[in-house]
């Protein structure tokens, strides 16, 4: 009986011309989505290439490591990146390296082209959360309040039909008809990437099946949820109209109003008062540093190199000193903002994880690595690799960092070697480590949860509604 | 697809036996309906819209539940055993909506096992609707260009094919043209022949009189008339119904 149903659903979903020309749209765009991620990809990769190439290019010709400024790492591109966009074009994919101080990220992709942050990427994040679920609901509104008003609901419990057979293969069979047929472009459009070239880890073809399988309890929440409201009304035009109402608020209100809640539940210090804090502190340790410089004693000595030496050491000490207490001071200020941060980001995804479609953004974005963990995880990154790149530099200088804080001097007198150039290659490359597949797992999880228990939850609650339903 | 009972069998496959519903709104629709049809009988219910018709029929398919009373199908009491009930009678409703995006043969196909009936072939399925009237041309079409008329003879070949001992008619020749309900009632004929019960509600005075074994006048929820053929023999039906229509509500016993 179960598999009838099925059967039936398949056929009639199936044959009819609107799913024809859904499916032909949702399969364009699908293609259209992996085809417009790998080119990104492969320009990013290319910008990549070029801004790599142009930092090193820069520091050719120097002949002293001192000289070394504006030493640049950047964020590679990522193959899913493209794919699920999340906040990877919004956050700076450049970070200059002094070897001391905090680092920041810079120039993001949205900074550098705004025109794309007008509309957005059109990714298969997009395309999920938006063309899916109208997708899901356009065919499943009309589940069960559909067929009383063709009539063919009475004909059908005029046969020995359990109800719940019925409902179950009702979702079963629309699920199996809707949801199967978009893993074939999905699964073309996961053949462009070898086919442009775009290098696909094992570990990145299992994040990919796991944002499709994500996609798919997403489909299966709004399909049972379509299905649900059906039950609950007797004329296909109001369930059609509640579902466009509650597609409206839980794809494009309940997200943003979350984060605005937040915004307002819990206050973070912006960066411009930090900026402000961290500048008056900076300022009170150079007037005391200024101070401290008029106590400059040196020793008696008649040479001017020696003399000068003697002052970079003191001033070396002053800058290493007042350094220290900058970074503790910002140290101490960052983490207070991080923690507000987080507790802001907590309040902002728990209120928007009401909606399936948080969950879904959520649950793909942290499986890719392009979730607001990325920033931190690429400073993170970067904060390690300063620390190996001021080692080098001291190792190369003789102990000091340079960076435009010392002085320099030297005398010639026209018989000296000329000093050769430094070789920016010796500079320990950058080489980012994506987020492991274990912690984006891992932060996917309660999302993975929270789909599932959207389907188990509409599913029941048609269920019930069902049992109750006015065949007639 | 024909039933192994007698058509003189004095067993009576459709009973109401005080069969009352009232809905949550207070509304009475049905106040005590008690009858019953025996295979190879036809019964009409006849009355104007809202006196309880169809409400009768939906308590035999279960679609509702009686406040009080019990609809029996084959001595099957349809509101504790509804998948068993429902597996010995065939509903036509007044106007047969059937999968539009199916051709006929499909929409058979598929009511057929629905009603249990896996073993028929494509040739049992044109037989059935050759049988009811439907060109063979129009087999393979999709039932989205059907005229009602042909949706009903679809909708009638449906309820043959779950070769149920009874079979349920709601208003069934409502909206066909003359020559379909000629049909229509030619194929009853053969249906009571076969051995089925069958309970028919319509409006239509002339062909209750034509074809029904017994003839029931429904009115405000009760049944305030019935007769057997024999007993309406000599009598004016159409005079009989106005007459009740405007005077009597007190229900028959």
């Amino acid at each position: 009986m179960l598999k009838l149903i099925i059967a039936k659903e398949l056929r009639e979903i199936i044959s009819s011309t609107k799913f024809a020309v859904t499916f032909g749209v949702c399969a364009v765009l699908i293609l259209l989505a992996f085809y417009a991620g790998a080119r990104s990809y492969q320009v990013g990769q290319a910008q990549y290439d070029a801004a790599v190439a142009e930092n090193l290019r820069q520091m050719e010709g120097l002949t002293d490591w001192l000289m070394v400024r504006n030493h640049r790492i950047f964020l590679p591109p990522h193959p899913l990146a493209a794919l699920v966009t999340g906040v990877a074009n919004d956050i700076g994919r450049t970070a200059t390296i002094h070897g001391r101080g905090e680092v920041s990220a810079e120039d993001s992709r949205y900074s550098e082209d705004p025109v794309f942050a007008v509309f957005r990427f059109l990714d298969l994040d997009f395309i999920f959360q938006v063309v899916l679920s109208l997708f899901a609901i356009l065919f499943a509104y009309d589940a069960i309040n559909g067929e009383k008003e063709r009539g063919t609901l009475p004909l059908t419990f005029a046969n020995a039909i359990p109800r719940a057979h019925y409902l179950l293969g009702k979702i079963t069979g629309s699920f199996l008809a809707l949801a199967v047929p978009l893993l074939i472009p999905i699964a073309l459009g996961a053949l462009l990437l070898p086919l442009m070239h775009i290098p696909m880890a094992g570990e990145d073809w299992l994040r990919l099946t796991l944002v499709v399988l994500a996609g798919m309890l997403y489909f299966g929440a709004f399909l049972t949820l379509s299905v649900f409201i059906s039950t609950r009304t007797h004329r296909t035009a109001h369930s059609f109209l509640l579902l466009l109402v509650i597609w409206i608020a839980a794809v494009l209100i309940v997200p943003r109003a979350a984060v605005l809640l937040a915004g307002r539940a819990v206050a973070v210090p912006s960066v411009d008062e930090m900026a402000s804090q961290k500048s008056r502190y900076h300022a009170q340790l150079w007037e005391a540093d200024r101070k401290a410089m008029g106590s400059f004693r040196p020793a008696a000595s008649e040479q001017p190199g020696q003399l000068l030496n003697q002052f970079n050491r003191f001033m070396q000490k002053l800058a290493d000193e007042r350094e220290k207490k900058m970074l503790e001071f910002s140290a101490r200020l960052n983490e207070q903002r991080r923690n507000r941060q987080a507790v802001q980001e907590q309040v902002a995804f728990n209120l928007a994880r009401v909606s399936p479609a948080a969950a879904f953004a959520l649950a793909s974005s942290n499986l890719v690595g392009t979730s607001l963990v990325l920033k931190e995880h690429f400073l993170e990154q970067a904060g390690k690799y300063q620390q190996a790149y001021a080692s080098f530099i001291r190792a190369q200088t003789g102990g000091s960092l340079g960076g435009g804080r010392v002085m320099m001097f030297r005398t010639t007198d026209g018989g000296e070697e000329k000093r050769n150039p430094i070789d920016p290659r010796a500079i320990p490359p950058f080489v980012y480590q994506a987020i492991p597949l274990n912690r984006a797992v891992q932060a996917a999880i309660l999302d993975f949860g929270l789909l599932i228990f959207f389907n188990v939850v509409f599913f029941a609650g048609a269920f019930l509604s069902f049992l109750r339903y006015d065949l007639r | 697809m024909s039933l192994s009972l007698s058509p003189n069998s004095a067993h009576a496959l459709l009973e109401a036996d005080g069969l009352t519903k009232r809905y949550e709104d207070g509304v009475l629709a049905l106040d005590h309906v008690s009858f019953s049809v025996r295979a190879g009988e036809i019964y009409a219910m006849l009355g104007a819209n809202g006196a309880g018709k169809t409400t009768t029929i939906n308590l035999f398919l279960n679609f509702i539940e009686p406040t009080e009373g019990e609809a029996r199908i084959d001595g099957v009491i349809t509101h504790r055993e509804p998948l068993r009930a429902k597996q010995k009678v065939a509903f036509v409703s007044e106007n047969v909506m059937l999968y539009p995006n199916f051709t006929a043969l499909q929409n058979l196909d598929f009511f057929a096992r629905l009603g249990g009936r896996t073993s028929y072939t494509k040739d049992d399925y044109r037989r059935v609707l050759l049988r009811v009237g439907l060109q063979e041309e129009a087999h393979r079409k999709r039932l989205k260009g059907f005229s009602k008329g042909m949706r009903q003879k679809c909708g009638i070949a449906i309820a043959i094919l779950k070769n149920a001992p009874a079979i349920l008619l709601d208003e069934p020749t409502s909206g066909l043209d003359p020559q379909a309900g000629f049909e229509f009632m030619q194929l009853l004929h053969t249906l009571r022949e076969e051995g089925r019960a069958i309970l028919m509600s319509t409006h239509d005075i002339f062909r209750a009189r034509e074809i029904a074994d017994v003839v029931g006048i429904m009115k405000q929820g009760k049944l305030v008339m019935q007769r057997t053929r024999a007993e309406l023999a000599g009598e004016s039906l159409e005079d009989l119904y106005m007459e009740y229509m405007a005077g009597h509500t007190e229900a028959v016993d």
